[in-house]
């Protein structure tokens, strides 16, 4: 079985983010990572492939950076690294059809990602794949397992959770999942360090990229937060709340 | 998720020098670090137990006895090994202790002197932390003068009878071996004692203020009776224990930095929240003052540090090199915590922060692996030739 | 640019994101066609001002939620410029019509302007960016971020039976009060210090934190001197947190517990003492107890939530 899991490098959600130019400066991030949420789909894909003797390929788009994030990945256990280079930001319809496209070229039995990128904060990969490859999706999952055939996975529901199962292709977009996520050992660094990186550049796999109709006009900081306004007397908390609401949009 | 992950001071960018494999060794042990010991160590130190726990996941991670290679050992290389008691030691110099004794003490003396029976069957246990080792050199009468122990090993035949007495030894009460320097017929031999040999016992040495999660035990040998084939074959004299001696201090020098690392991050956290007078403290001059000489001090030690572990790794050293590094970094780490605690008002004697732990635990790192003063002296033999430890030739 | 708003249900009627989506149509000029899925709200939608017509939606495939199967039957009804809410389901369904049409989809839009320009929050609210779009799109729009519009309208109700295949099934639906969020994971956390007199007081806390999805945090005071559980702990020693809102109730805001908190997108701070240094950094200040101010935090809390 080849589980594929798509993963993102962003700046650490911890580093600083800073701007210039209008841009957010990517030279000047300390610290890139593994969106959180996608640790959590590898964690999974990792036990899926325990349990199944799978083979998983681990799938990234983005510039060179991004090989020691594979890297990472083979040191927990992935069997395939695949890097599609691409430079510069593209949009998510560019991402999903590279990745939809890789997937497909590995024959993969299922996919999974992280609910959104901890950058873009989107989400729109994980469907937008299902749907470019003609699969079902669930989202928000904390756990994927594989028995008789079929996947089966928890989401949240209306009332609490709930245990849905999937015929066929499914992309699964992972929440926090409701397993701790291992950490690498020397043995895992040391073989992952021979892994090969399998590069694949979007013309072999054969996607145009067309312009985008989407124009970037600016990335600038958040708005200046109002000084901080102090008030007498509980007769106040009801036009705080609204504050709340209205000024800085939190609740 | 993963925890607020944790920027080290690297102000020259010195770990950009580091092989892709030292990285994400680093990166493991540090984020091990974050999650698991930084939570708990305080607890840890304040009940004075080193966690069992932590055994098992520096087993797992198979960072124990880094720099060994066969016998299900790590075999990376010596940078990585002073990454690794880096990061520890940021944590605590009780947890680092704890590798360094382990690899350094008791793994490598095996690895190094030891038959190839002795590897198969101690080496690859201590490797997944399974079986913990210490090192028996030290005795009440004598710390910085090893070579005139006391500790006695007599050949009966059939086995050796070992008498005396070792002191301030890391892991002993919780150790599986010991490896116990001994004079038989007068000339200083390696011994492996196991915990269950007759007339051993390691009792906790309890009361310190100082690398209070890290077990610290006495050796007594009473007419301990062990095998003939526990002698380490190897080595003679004292070039065997100062052989072990110059790994774990060349770790130390790596660990001295995470400690002083810890205690510049909070110094400056604190500095730049706490309000006095109106402003930050970290505003007034006397304050960058202080922060600055901890930036370059850490800075210095970085570039000693690493150069150091290229040295170990090409094989192009000498144990003065060692010495200088062991010294000057433990020195500085200590100082380093002074200030900071200094910095942090009267909150800095809380253990809220992190502070006076490790200015305890630093008090005892740098009198053990050989004294300031005594490296000192080593450097200065080597720059004069004249030997100065003691009266007399 | 003709526009298309797929409606938001909750339970049998319109959720107030639906109106919002409807405001912001109009607010570009639009006399947006809204589609209701299953067609919950249909009749309630045709009242809201703007709307030029509503489109119910018929079929099986909407009796679970499958993102796939919802988007299969949508998509062909759906205009240049589709609007969805950003729940997590609006997001799913906006995605796949987005890849169906070869379409942008721009999720969590926080203003919309003429061009059209959007504007939306990224790297977890420390940056914005700003787009124009030149073509069609989906666009998700952040709950609360629009106006909504009112209801005085009698638009028409088209019904169209348009199923899809369902690829999903539901294997066991498991009821479980949903455990509190640990302060970790929660985006709004409300936290109690030696201000609030007793451990028993926090049931008030612990009630707005249901109220809203908060988690409930500590100070150490509370902690170490009440018993409060040391996993809710905020500050030096216990967690650090980062939440878009941090609610301090009766904390006076020691070092300790600010080196925990202090990154908190925006903070509420309530305490009887006009002096307490939580003032210091907190976006907004009411000085009153907790007995008098937490009741009316609570009823003001309910108030938006209806």
């Amino acid at each position: 079985m080849n589980i594929s899991v798509l993963l993102k490098q962003v700046p650490d959600t911890t580093a600083k983010i800073s701007i210039s130019n209008g841009k957010v400066d990517e030279d000047s991030v300390s610290k890139w990572s593994m969106s959180p949420y996608d640790e959590y789909a590898l964690e999974a894909g990792m036990q899926l492939k325990e349990a199944t003797g799978g083979n998983l390929i681990a799938i990234t788009c983005g510039p060179e950076r991004t090989k020691k994030m594979l890297t990472d990945a083979a040191a927990v256990g992935a069997d395939t690294l695949v890097h599609i280079p691409i430079e510069g930001v593209k949009d998510s319809t560019h991402i999903q059809k590279l990745l939809a496209a890789a997937v497909e070229r590995f024959d993969s039995s299922v996919i999974l990602c992280g609910k959104q990128a901890a950058d873009t904060n989107g989400g729109s990969t994980g469907p937008g794949v299902a749907e470019l490859i003609g699969a079902a999706c669930v989202t928000l999952v904390s756990e994927v397992k594989f028995s008789d055939g079929k996947f089966t996975t928890i989401r949240p529901s209306s009332s609490g959770i709930e245990k849905v199962m999937v015929d066929g292709l499914s992309v699964f977009a992972f929440d926090k999942g409701t397993s701790e996520l291992r950490r690498p050992n020397v043995r895992g660094i040391m073989m992952a360090k021979k892994k090969p990186i399998e590069s694949i550049s979007s013309d072999d796999l054969g996607v145009a990229l067309d312009s985008s109709s989407l124009v970037v006009n600016s990335q600038s900081p958040p708005p200046e937060k109002p000084a901080g306004q102090k008030f007498e007397g509980a007769e106040h908390v009801g036009e705080v709340v609204l504050k709340l609401r209205n000024e800085a949009n939190v609740i | 998720m993963r925890i607020m992950a944790y920027e080290a001071l690297d102000f020259y960018d010195v770990d950009s020098l580091l092989t892709e494999e030292e990285r994400m060794v680093r990166d493991m042990v540090r984020d091990w670090v974050d999650e698991e010991v930084i939570p708990k160590i305080e607890i840890a130190c304040r009940e004075g137990v080193f966690p069992d726990e932590w055994r098992v996941a520096l087993g797992e991670m198979g960072v124990l006895g880094a720099p060994l290679k066969g016998y299900d050992c790590p075999g990376l290389s010596y940078t990585a090994y002073g990454v690794i008691c880096r990061e520890l030691e940021r944590g605590d110099s009780g947890l680092r202790s704890f590798a360094s004794v382990q690899g350094s003490l008791a793994m490598y003396p095996i690895w190094d002197f030891g038959s190839e029976e002795q590897k198969n069957k101690y080496l690859p246990k201590m490797a997944s932390g399974e079986w913990i080792g210490c090192f028996g050199l030290t005795e009440p009468d004598y710390g910085s003068n090893p070579g005139d122990m006391i500790t006695k090993a007599e050949d009966m035949g059939d086995h050796y009878l070992l008498n005396g007495a070792k002191m301030w030894i890391t892991n002993g009460t919780i150790a599986e071996l010991a490896i116990v320097w001994a004079k038989l017929d007068g000339v200083i031999r390696g011994f492996i004692v196991e915990k269950n040999d007759p007339g051993f016992s390691a009792p906790e040495m309890k009361g310190k203020h100082s690398l209070k999660a890290s077990v610290t035990s006495e050796l007594v040998f009473q007419d301990c009776k062990i095998p003939k084939d526990r002698i380490l074959p190897g080595v003679k004299g004292l070039r065997g224990p100062f052989s072990c001696l110059n790994n774990a201090r060349y770790g130390i020098s790596w660990g001295a930095l995470g400690s002083a690392q810890a205690c510049f991050d909070s110094a400056k956290d604190y500095a730049m929240s706490r309000i006095q007078f109106d402003h930050p403290i970290a505003s007034y001059q006397l304050v960058q003052n202080k922060l600055s000489w901890m930036l370059r001090e850490i800075t210095k030690g970085q570039l000693l540090a690493y150069h150091l572990g290229q040295k170990k790794d090409s094989g192009d050293w000498i144990p003065e090199h060692i010495s200088l590094a062991k010294m000057n970094n433990v020195d500085i780490a200590l100082e380093i915590a002074r200030v900071a605690r200094d910095i942090h008002g009267a909150n800095g004697i809380l253990d809220e922060y992190p502070i006076m732990r490790h200015m305890a635990n630093l008090e005892s790192v740098k009198t053990y692996e050989g004294t300031h003063d005594i490296h000192n002296l080593i450097l200065g033999r080597y720059i004069t030739g004249i030997q100065a430890f003691t009266r007399g030739a | 640019m003709d526009f298309t708003v797929i409606a938001e249900a909750n339970g049998d009627s319109l959720h107030p994101t639906t109106y919002q989506l409807i405001g912001a149509a109009a607010s570009m000029g639009s006399n947006p066609t809204v589609i209701c899925p299953n067609g919950t709200g249909a009749e309630e939608a045709a009242k809201i001002n703007g709307v030029e017509k509503v489109i119910s939606v018929n079929g099986d495939c909407f009796n679970i939620f499958d993102g796939g199967a919802w988007a299969s039957s949508l998509s062909s009804l759906c205009g240049d410029i589709i609007l969805i809410s950003a729940s997590p389901n609006g997001r799913e369904i906006g995605s796949r019509i987005a890849a169906k049409k070869d379409i942008p989809v721009i999720q969590d839009v926080t203003s919309m302007t003429e061009g059209i320009t959007v504007s939306r929050p990224i790297y977890s609210g420390k940056a914005m960016e700003s787009l124009t779009i030149t073509g069609s799109a989906v666009i998700t729009l952040r709950p609360n971020s629009f106006e909504a519009a009112l209801a005085e309208n009698n638009a028409p109700i088209n019904v169209v039976d348009q199923s899809a295949d369902v690829k999903i099934s539901i294997q066991e639906a498991i009821n479980k009060a949903s455990e509190r969020l640990d302060v970790t994971e929660a985006d709004i956390i409300i936290s109690g210090g030696r201000g609030m007199g007793t451990i028993e007081n926090f049931s008030h806390l612990e009630e707005i934190a249901d109220t809203i999805g908060a988690a409930v945090g500590a100070s150490r005071a509370v902690v170490d001197e009440w018993g409060m559980p040391h996993r809710m702990q905020v500050g030096q020693t216990g967690k650090t947190v980062t939440p878009s809102l941090y609610i301090a109730v009766g904390i006076s805001g020691a070092i300790q517990h600010l080196a925990g908190m202090r990154s908190s997108k925006y903070i509420l701070a309530i305490n009887k003492d006009s002096d307490a240094p939580i003032f210091g950094v907190a976006d907004y200040g009411i000085v009153a107890s907790w007995e008098d101010a937490i009741p009316s935090l609570k009823s003001a809390l309910s108030e938006l939530q209806s």
